[in-house]
C-alpha cells in the first residue's frame, strides 16, 4: 500500500467532519452512567405522566381512613396499601406517585426561570462590559453573599409559605449562578475570530450576541442546569420539610411528607424513609446526567469518540 | 501581598453595604407588621402608632436606614421579640453550636474525603475507584435532612447507640464559659461531659458533612491524577525515593492546593445545611433558631441572624482568598 493510500484509507476513517454535539452525543449514548441517569429520569417523568393508572388510590380521599389510624400511629403496609396510610389516614403509595408530579414540576419551573434569567443576565454583562457589567455583576456578588437555603428562606419569609412560592424562592438563588457562568462563557467567546469577521460584515449587536456567541457559550450552561435541576428537587424538599412549603396538606410534596417525621419515625419508619429514597433516586438521575454531560461536552475530549 | 488584602478588603465594603441594604430592605417587605405580631389580638391604632414610634419605624426610610446602620456599627442587632433577650446575646450562646456542628462535620468529610480520594486515583479505573465515584455521586444526591432521618433512625431510634436530638444529655447541669461544649468540658476536666458532648455531635456531623465528604473526594482524586504525572514526580521517583516519601512529599503536599480551596468554599453550604441538620436534630444553633424566627416573625432574629452569617461566609471567603494566594504565589502575581 502506498502513502497516498493509507493517507487515504486513514482520512476515510476519520469520516465527515462531526460537530461538537454529535459528537458529545455519541459519547453520552456510550457512558452507562449517563444512560442510568437517563433511565431514572425517564422513570420519574412516566409515573408523573401515568399517576391516576399506577397510583391505585386518590392522594386526597373525601372520606380518608382515620378508622385505622391513631395519633402518632400509622398502620404499615398492607396488600390494599402498599406502604401503609399516613398519619391522616391517606395511602402513602398514591401520595408519593402524585408527589412525583409535584416534586419534578417545582424543580423544573424553579431551575429553568434561575437559568432564563440568569441567562439574559450574564450574556448582557458579559458582552456589553463596562457600568452594565459592573453593576450587574455587584449585584449578583451580593446575592451569593447569602448562602443559598437562607436566601431562598429569606424570599419565602417575605412571599410566605406556599407552592408557587418555593419555586421563586429557588428560582432566584439560581440566578446569579447561570448569570456569573454565562458572563465568563461570553466573554471568553467575545473576543473570538468568528465574533470579529461577523462583526466586520456588519452583523448587529444582538444578532452576534444571539447567533454567534450564545450557541457557542451555552454548553457549560446545559451541565450546570441539568445540576441545578437537582439542587432545586433538594432544595424544594428541603423548604418543605422546614414547613414552608405548600400550606395545603393535601398537596403530596415529598419533602412536605417529611415535616411531622418525628412523630411516626419510631412507629411507622416506612413513612419517612419512602420519600427520602423517591427524592434521592430522582436527585442521583439529573446528577448523572449532568456528569455524563459535562463529560461529553469536555472540548478538551473532542475527538475522542 | 500587602496590596493584594488591602485591595480584597476594599472590595468587601461595597458588598457589605449592599448586603445591609438587601435585608434592610427584605425585612420592610416581610407581611404583617412588627405592632401586630407583637400586639396580636390586642391592636388598636394608639398601641400600634405607640409601637411603631418605639421602634422608630415611623421615620422616613432613608433615616431608619442610617440608624439601622449605626446600630449596626456599634455591634446592636436589637432585640428578639420573642425571648426579649439582645439578638447579640442569643448569637453568642447559638453561634458556637453551629461552628461546633460546621467543624465537626469538615472534620469527617476531611479525614475521610482525602485518603478515599486519595486511594481512589492511586488505584485509578479500579473497582474501588469506580465504587467510589459512584458513591460519591450518591453522596451528593442524598438531601442533608432524608441522611439526617436515616441516621437518626438506626442509631437513635433503633440501636439506642446515640442520643437523637440536643447537644448533652438534657438532665445534665453543667457550666459552659465559652458555649463550644467539647472545649468546656476539657476547661472543666470533665471526661463524662466530654464524651457526652462528642456522642450528641456524631450523627449531626455526619448528615453536614456527607456533601462536602463527597466534594473533597472527588476533588483530591482528580488532583492526584493530574499531579502524580508532573516532571518533579517522576524525578522524585528516579532518583529512588521511597513510594511512599514521593506520595507525601510531592503528590500530596501539590495536590492539597485546589483541596483546601474547596473546603473553604463549602462554608456557605455548610452555613446552609445546618439550618436544615439543626432542625432535624433539635440543634440549638444559629440555623434552627432563624425557622422558629420565621414561624414567629421575629424580624430583629431574622434581620441579625441572616446579615451575621452573611458576613460570616463574606469573611470566610476572603480568608480563603488570602490563604490561598499565600500558598499560590501565581494568584498574587496576577
Amino acid at each position: 500500500m502506498s502513502v497516498a493510500e493509507i493517507e487515504a484509507v486513514d482520512i476515510q476513517l476519520e469520516g465527515a467532519p462531526s460537530g461538537l454535539w454529535r459528537e458529545a452525543w455519541s459519547r453520552l449514548r456510550r457512558n452507562p452512567v449517563a444512560i442510568i441517569g437517563f433511565c431514572l429520569v425517564a422513570f420519574f417523568v412516566l409515573v408523573a405522566i401515568l399517576a391516576p393508572l399506577i397510583a391505585r388510590y386518590n392522594p386526597n380521599p373525601a372520606h380518608p381512613d382515620l378508622a385505622q389510624v391513631s395519633p402518632g400511629h400509622a398502620p404499615g403496609p398492607s396488600a390494599a396499601h402498599w406502604l401503609g396510610l399516613d398519619l391522616n389516614g391517606r395511602d402513602e403509595w398514591a401520595r408519593l406517585i402524585y408527589g412525583t408530579r409535584f416534586s419534578l414540576l417545582i424543580g423544573f419551573v424553579a431551575a429553568s426561570s434561575g437559568l432564563s434569567i440568569g441567562l439574559v443576565l450574564g450574556s448582557i454583562a458579559g458582552y456589553a462590559g463596562g457600568l452594565v457589567d459592573t453593576i450587574i455583576m455587584r449585584c449578583m456578588d451580593i446575592m451569593l453573599a447569602i448562602p443559598g437555603l437562607l436566601l431562598a428562606i429569606g424570599i419565602v419569609a417575605m412571599l410566605g409559605p406556599g407552592l408557587w412560592q418555593i419555586m421563586v424562592a429557588v428560582g432566584i438563588t439560581n440566578v446569579p449562578i447561570f448569570a456569573r457562568l454565562l458572563r465568563g462563557s461570553v466573554l471568553a467567546q467575545r473576543d473570538q475570530d468568528f465574533v470579529l469577521a461577523a462583526r466586520a460584515i456588519g452583523v448587529r449587536r444582538r444578532g452576534i450576541l444571539f447567533s454567534h456567541i450564545l450557541p457557542n457559550a451555552i454548553s457549560p450552561v446545559i451541565v450546570q442546569g441539568t445540576l441545578a435541576m437537582a439542587t432545586a428537587i433538594i432544595d424544594v424538599a428541603g423548604l418543605g420539610f422546614l414547613g414552608l412549603g405548600p400550606q395545603d396538606p393535601s398537596t403530596p410534596e415529598w419533602g412536605t411528607m417529611l415535616t411531622q417525621v418525628n412523630q411516626y419515625l419510631q412507629s411507622d419508619p416506612l413513612l419517612a424513609i419512602a420519600p427520602g429514597v423517591a427524592i434521592v433516586l430522582a436527585v442521583l438521575g439529573f446528577n448523572l446526567i449532568g456528569d455524563g454531560l459535562r463529560e461529553a461536552l469536555d472540548p478538551k475530549l473532542r475527538g475522542r469518540v | 501581598m500587602l496590596r493584594f488584602i488591602v485591595r480584597r478588603l476594599l472590595l468587601l465594603i461595597p458588598i457589605l453595604l449592599g448586603l445591609s441594604i438587601l435585608v434592610f430592605a427584605w425585612i420592610r417587605a416581610l407581611p404583617g407588621s412588627v405592632a401586630q405580631s407583637q400586639l396580636g389580638e390586642r391592636a388598636t391604632p394608639a398601641l400600634i402608632k405607640q409601637i411603631n414610634h418605639q421602634y422608630g419605624l415611623d421615620k422616613p426610610l432613608p433615616v431608619q436606614y442610617w440608624d439601622y446602620l449605626k446600630s449596626l456599627v456599634s455591634g446592636n442587632l436589637g432585640t428578639s421579640i420573642s425571648s426579649f433577650r439582645p439578638v447579640t446575646y442569643e448569637l453568642g450562646h447559638r453561634f458556637p453550636a453551629t461552628i461546633e456542628l460546621a467543624l465537626g462535620a469538615m472534620a469527617f468529610a476531611i479525614a475521610l474525603g482525602i485518603p478515599l480520594g486519595f486511594m481512589a486515583a492511586k488505584k485509578y479505573g479500579s473497582w474501588f475507584d469506580q465504587t467510589s465515584l459512584v458513591a460519591s455521586l450518591l453522596g451528593i444526591s442524598i438531601p442533608i435532612f432524608v441522611l439526617g432521618i436515616i441516621l437518626k433512625y438506626i442509631f437513635a431510634v433503633r440501636l439506642h447507640w446515640l442520643p437523637s436530638i440536643g447537644r448533652e444529655d438534657i438532665l445534665a447541669v453543667r457550666p459552659h464559659p465559652t458555649n463550644f461544649y467539647i472545649l468546656d468540658a476539657i476547661i472543666n476536666a470533665d471526661p463524662g461531659a466530654l464524651w457526652d458532648a462528642i456522642k450528641h455531635l456524631i450523627l449531626p456531623s455526619i448528615a453536614l458533612g456527607s456533601i462536602p465528604l463527597a466534594i473533597v473526594m472527588r476533588i483530591t482524586r482528580a488532583s492526584v491524577l493530574d499531579v502524580q504525572h508532573e516532571d518533579y514526580v517522576r524525578t522524585a521517583r528516579a532518583k529512588g525515593l521511597p513510594p511512599g516519601e514521593v506520595d507525601r512529599r510531592h503528590v500530596l503536599r501539590n495536590a492539597l492546593l485546589p483541596i483546601s480551596t474547596i473546603i473553604g468554599l463549602q462554608t456557605g453550604l455548610l452555613l446552609s445545611g445546618a439550618v436544615l441538620t439543626e432542625t432535624v436534630f433539635d440543634w440549638p444553633g444559629v440555623g434552627s433558631w432563624l425557622t422558629t424566627a420565621i414561624a414567629n416573625r421575629d424580624y430583629p432574629v431574622l434581620q441579625g441572624g441572616i446579615l451575621f452569617l452573611a458576613i460570616v461566609f463574606v469573611l470566610v471567603n476572603l480568608v480563603v482568598d488570602i490563604s490561598y494566594a499565600i500558598i499560590n504565589p501565581r494568584i498574587r502575581l496576577s
